[in-house]
């Protein structure tokens, strides 16, 4: 029997693969012996690390990333990264990506669609339904997630924080981070910039206080808003 | 006390130094050898000698387990008559002799509902709104036991389990998943999680022991998709979509796995949940995984054939 390391019931290292850290990719006939005899992990929030590994890797080179200050990315716990996006799935995609490149963990989006495929397909590549409940599980058990800020036409600036999904995160490592273009419009022109800002501060006297979650909200907004202006 | 977990505990609560007696009903015989529990067959639907029973025997803790699910050991009307009968007749008389101090009752994760706008990984505080008959049962069941312990003023636990599945323990889902075809969701392939049988007697026992108050979610770590399972037992997948799921459930009927309503949905919708303030409470380490308790219900015991000894 191995141990329940995860606090939701995430075991860690099941047949060889971590649910947390990036891994090496297997060779294609191991993960293909694998899928055929059904022996891979998957974690509770329907995420599946062997075929994320096998994957994402492709992605990386394609997608340029310059992350300023990573010093402020958690290596280990739990952590909730706020950050700015424009329309489109571009965001995300980078701020994974930078995730992935300075600590090696696997960063778990908040806000897989509610739809037949595409749903279940976004959740095995490691997203998670936009549900505080699921966010809080999530962060329980030690992972790293980012939420993203309400969209905003043409990436000008910080959006609207989603009050209820950083409710659940009271308690917890929150961190702004300001994700601007390489180009206009999205454009890869140049590498994509990631900026991380320093965790936020909230008083352990705030964590019952019923106004906390708002004022985490718009500290996280002004945080990410400051973090663009700066450039 | 009959069933595969109600023996289970009582065998957990036989070996414990601060458990005096020990009295079992169901209406089926225990599945293993019990050295001190006593064990009377009652038929659930007999509230008058159930209720008898329990006011002579006067528990000062009650181990609610008799929450039959749909389809495991009889069909759903059957199932619905004897968990109700069962629990008003047990709770009642027992909450009755004065000496009741603590309650826990089985329920299960159904009580959460699954589809379109609910959260996949439900913890304690989400609301539930079941979307199955069983998960209304097992509701049914923690509000009776909740009005009991408010009223007597004592802890009542609800542990809210993942399916109890494994190669010896009589599950609708585990039949399911057994069969030399699977229906599975042909565009989905939702996570569930599922509990060892061992792991849910331990959870029950440890809950009356430490007289826990409230509902804990009890969910083996990880967990398994259908098309995952369906590999894992090296059966063949049956892809079904919209409309197909009735003609899936009238079929894997005829198999002899009646597919009931809240199987289907572990199947469609999928069954995990937050089981993390369960491991706290009740110090629950060691856990078998989802994925664990999945390969035992595929695993069979090897047949030895035994030599009649030969005649000196």
């Amino acid at each position: 029997m191995s141990p329940a390391a995860g606090s939701v019931g995430i075991d860690g290292h099941d047949y060889g693969i971590d649910v947390d850290r990036v891994q090496t990719p297997r060779s294609a006939l191991e993960m293909l012996r694998s899928r055929i005899s059904g022996r891979y992990l998957i974690d509770p929030f329907g995420a599946d690390p062997q075929l994320q590994d096998f994957v994402l890797p492709p992605l990386v080179p394609l997608v340029r990333v310059d992350v300023a200050r990573p010093r402020n990315l958690p290596r280990r716990g739990p952590a909730l990264l706020v950050a700015n996006r424009g329309l489109g799935l571009s965001e995300p995609l980078v701020l994974g990506m930078a995730v992935r490149r300075v600590t090696g963990r696997r960063l778990r989006v908040v806000g897989a669609p509610d739809l037949p495929a595409v749903g279940d397909l976004v959740r095995k590549l490691g997203a998670i339904g936009a549900y505080p409940t699921d966010l809080r599980a999530l962060l329980r058990a030690g992972h790293v997630a980012a939420v993203p800020l309400g969209p905003t036409w043409l990436r000008t600036g910080a959006g609207i924080p989603p009050l209820g999904l950083l409710a659940a995160a009271v308690g917890f490592p929150v961190i702004p981070v300001a994700i601007r273009p390489g180009g206009p419009l999205g454009l890869p022109v140049r590498p994509w910039k990631v900026t991380v800002g320093r965790p936020l501060e909230l008083g352990a006297r705030d964590l019952h206080d019923p106004l906390a979650p708002a004022e985490l909200a718009e500290a996280a907004r002004e945080a990410v808003g400051r973090l663009l202006a700066a450039g | 006390m009959g069933g595969e977990l109600g023996t289970a505990v009582a065998q957990i609560l036989e070996v414990h130094p601060d458990v005096d007696e020990i009295a079992g009903v169901d209406f089926l015989p225990p599945r293993r050898r019990l050295r001190r529990a006593s064990f009377h067959r009652i038929d659930p639907r007999d509230g008058e000698r159930l209720a008898a029973f329990v006011a002579d025997f006067a528990p000062e803790a009650l181990a609610h387990i008799g929450v039959y699910e749909p389809h495991a050991r009889m069909g759903p009307a059957s199932a619905e008559e004897r968990t109700e009968a069962a629990t008003a007749a047990a709770l009642g008389a027992a909450a009755r002799t004065g000496a009741l101090e603590r309650v826990v009752v089985r329920s299960g994760l159904a009580v959460y509902g699954r589809g379109r706008g609910r959260p996949s990984v439900p913890d304690e505080e989400v609301p539930v709104a079941p979307t199955t008959p069983y998960g209304r049962m097992c509701l049914d069941v923690e509000a009776l036991a909740t009005r009991v312990g408010r009223g007597l003023g004592i802890p009542v636990c609800a542990l809210r389990m993942a399916p109890v599945v494994a190669s010896h323990v009589p599950s609708p889902l585990g039949r399911l998943l057994r069969l030399p075809v699977v229906p599975v969701p042909a565009f989905a392939d939702p996570a569930f999680g599922l509990v060892d049988a061992r792991d849910a007697a331990r959870a029950a026992a440890e809950a009356l022991l430490r007289a826990h108050d409230g509902a804990l979610n009890l969910v083996g770590p990880g967990a398994a998709t259908p098309w995952q399972a369906v590999r894992a037992g090296n059966r063949l997948p049956f892809p079904v979509a919209g409309v197909g799921w009735v003609v899936a459930r009238r079929m894997a009927e005829l198999a002899g796995a009646p597919l009931p309503l809240h199987v289907e949905e572990v199947l469609r919708h999928g069954g995990t949940a937050d089981g993390s303030r369960a491991v706290d409470a009740l110090e629950l380490e060691g856990l078998a995984t989802s994925q664990e308790v999945l390969t035992d219900l595929y695993e069979w015991a090897t047949v030895t054939t035994l030599r009649p000894a030969e005649a000196a």
